[in-house]
């Protein structure tokens, strides 16, 4: 600690930049770690039943769905594919949310302290990841559960999931990455994405499948293409794949495609926010 | 001087602000601004060029939005700029206002360590310290609860012990000890003071100008983004009182009286008859009052007095309690008060003057708390006071 001065912050208009760069360090890894910690345990604090809720929630959430759609569509629907697909969902709007407001909900800190800003957004998006894995041990719970009541059940499938969760985690931070810089600029586009989220919902097979909406797609062929060249349609079909004994992985070309949307978001979600960082505190 | 031995350099540094009022940017304000003429715009620090050597305490004084937070901003790289570069050498640390960082539903051991690790000191390091942290704060017993339940003493007292104990090369400390109680804000001052044996470079913005006084080698005066004086903190100090301080702060000077006869100019003379404004505790201090008298007063009074930058009544007097009746003034003379020797302590002040009639009827001219001045304690004694002493010895 003590001795010469090691590094020299030189700020110019382009931006901070650490001479001589000091890459990944280990302090970084501490500062993420306790970022993700205050993000987790500060929203369960003071709660009574505190992580639960990262599971409950979800719970409650494909009960309903599973109620009340069999309710208005009869018999049918598969409970599995609805709770795993709202569970997945689930991941991906949280992640939407929290790290919308990332940038905006640090204000303090992003004004007076210099360290990676993409921290935050990156925080945020690993402390979803952390309610995900728990709320996926629930999730295998009930699915066997309900495999002893006839369902299909758990197969190895379930090997490959780690790979989808990983290819959804870098859509979500894609797009954490993008509204996080966005909210900044533009106040408004958490109403905008609270509006589009809901629109997103209903477009994406979370509640169906794609089985249920057969009928249309022999009506109209393209309505296939739409669907699968959104970026979630074949994430949630990967994992309905991996988690469902007998469901297999094998999406049309345009599933293929839509599969793109994860590195071409995340990468220039990267791109604008760094670009945009710089003009963090002035804003703030 | 090595380039190494620089610990903040800065070239033609300069921050400008889009003027967009109070409200966040919405995408509508943006969108309607499109069509209309650009902006107004602000610069909250303009051509600052300056070397800090290794080991310098600056104190940064001024009025309210004079830039001081954009400097400061600046030299941590939060804040992007403008024009200009400045390079820090060594690790910077921001005494974090009121601990920002700080996760209310945390305790404050969880915050202990969240801040550290913000503040990019490793976590076996925090741990390796965590009780002098704590013992710094003076807040053992309070640290498992959550700091939402903490006064915001408590806040700033935590936060400052982790700063303190971050070990920073560069210390940026923006007006927070204020909130401290005295009590703390001298174990905080002390340990800048320890923070200075070590040869750390330290930014000092404060309103507290007796801080600035005491602990910096030299103070800067921002105003309107510029830094318009840089120099011995007495002197620095002197001139914001005397041209800024109107600009809403603290000092709100007074002038009234029939003006029959009128107060010219004063100067201020140290014992060798050199103009100053800044005295020596125990040296003595002269005053010269440049007056004129449109006509013949019978029995003038000249009085005097002096209070202290934040208004405390410190002494006052008159030609008349000090029995030196004066038989008339007319026309233009001199009246020289000295006071000798001074007995204030470090400080500023500020000095009134007034020309009033015998019986105190009429006040000719009187000038309230017009004329500032500093005092500069060197003589190691301690206390409000500086008290003339003799000592004998008998055994």
């Amino acid at each position: 600690m003590s001795g010469e001065p090691s590094t020299l912050l030189v700020n110019m208009p382009s931006g901070p930049r650490i001479i001589p760069a000091r890459g990944w360090s280990p302090s970084h890894l501490d500062l993420i770690r306790a970022l993700v910690a205050r993000e987790l345990k500060g929203r369960y604090k003071g709660s009574v039943l505190g992580f639960l809720w990262a599971v409950i929630v979800p719970l409650f959430m494909a009960g309903i769905y599973v109620v009340f759609l069999s309710l208005l569509m009869g018999r049918g629907l598969s409970v599995e594919r609805i709770i795993v697909g709202v569970f997945a969902w689930q991941y991906t709007a949280q992640c939407v949310m929290a790290g919308l407001n990332s940038i905006t909900g640090n204000g303090p800190l992003v004004k007076k302290v210099l360290f990676p800003r993409g921290f935050l957004p990156l925080s945020a998006v690993l402390a979803q990841l952390v309610n995900y894995a728990l709320s996926l041990a629930v999730q295998f719970g009930v699915l066997v559960l309900l495999s002893l009541r006839g369902g299909p059940g758990v197969d190895a499938d379930v090997l490959a999931l780690p790979l989808v969760v990983l290819w959804q985690t870098g859509l979500n931070l894609g797009l954490a990455l993008w509204l996080a810089a966005a909210q900044v600029h533009f106040r408004d586009t958490q109403h905008l994405v609270g509006v589009a989220l809901s629109a997103w919902f209903f477009v994406s097979p979370v509640m169906y499948d794609l089985e249920w909406v057969r009928p249309v797609i022999e009506a109209y062929p393209w309505v296939e293409h739409a669907v699968w060249l959104n970026p979630v349609t074949p994430i949630l079909a990967a994992a309905r794949a991996c988690c469902i004994r007998g469901l297999d992985w094998k999406p049309p070309p345009a599933g293929w495609v839509g599969l793109l949307w994860t590195p071409l978001i995340l990468g220039l979600g990267i791109l604008v926010f760094r670009r945009a960082q710089r003009h963090f505190a002035d804003l703030l | 001087m090595s380039s190494t031995e620089i610990a903040i350099a800065a070239v033609g540094l300069g921050k400008r602000y889009r003027v967009r009022g109070l409200a966040p940017p919405t995408l509508w304000t943006r969108l309607a601004s499109l069509g209309r003429r650009r902006p107004a715009e602000f610069w909250a620090l303009r051509d600052a060029t300056f070397e800090v050597p290794r080991g310098r305490t600056i104190g940064v004084i001024g009025p309210n939005g004079a830039g001081k937070s954009s400097l400061l901003g600046l030299v941590a790289g939060t804040i992007t700029p403008t024009c200009g570069r400045v390079e820090t050498r060594g690790r910077i640390c921001s005494l974090l206002e009121l601990g920002a960082g700080f996760h209310p539903d945390l305790t404050g051991r969880e915050n202990v360590f969240l801040n550290a690790a913000i503040l990019g000191i490793p976590r076996q390091e925090v741990r390796r310290r965590y009780e002098r942290i704590v013992d710094f704060a003076g807040l053992a017993e309070f640290m498992d609860e959550p700091v939402r339940h903490y006064s915001s003493g408590m806040y700033v007292r935590l936060a400052f012990a982790v700063a303190a104990e971050s070990d920073p090369e560069v210390l940026l400390v923006d007006e927070v000890l204020a909130v401290g109680d005295v009590a703390f804000q001298l174990k905080c001052l002390d340990r800048i003071r320890t923070l200075q044996r070590q040869n750390r470079t330290i930014l000092f913005v404060s309103h507290a100008l007796q801080t600035v006084e005491e602990f910096c080698h030299e103070a800067w005066l921002l105003h309107h983004g510029k830094i318009v004086a840089r120099g011995e903190p007495p002197e620095v100090i002197l001139r914001y009182i005397r041209e800024y301080m109107g600009e809403g702060g603290p000092v709100f000077t007074q002038e009234f009286g029939t003006r029959e006869a009128e107060i010219l100019d004063v100067t201020f003379r140290d014992e060798a008859g050199h103009e100053t404004g800044v005295f020596e505790t125990g040296r003595p201090m002269h005053v010269e009052i440049r007056w004129r008298a449109h006509r013949r007063l019978e029995r003038p009074v000249f009085g005097f007095s002096i209070k202290t930058a934040n208004g405390l009544y410190v002494f006052g007097s008159n030609t008349q309690i000090a029995h030196v009746p004066i038989e008339a003034i007319e026309g233009e003379g001199v009246t020289r008060l000295t006071i000798a020797p001074l007995t204030l302590m470090s400080g500023q002040y500020l000095l009134s003057l007034s020309i009033h009639s015998w019986d105190h009827a009429q006040q000719y001219h009187r000038r309230e708390d017009w004329y500032p001045f500093a005092v500069r304690n060197t003589t190691g004694a301690l206390g409000a006071f500086f008290l003339q002493t003799h000592w004998s010895v008998t055994s």
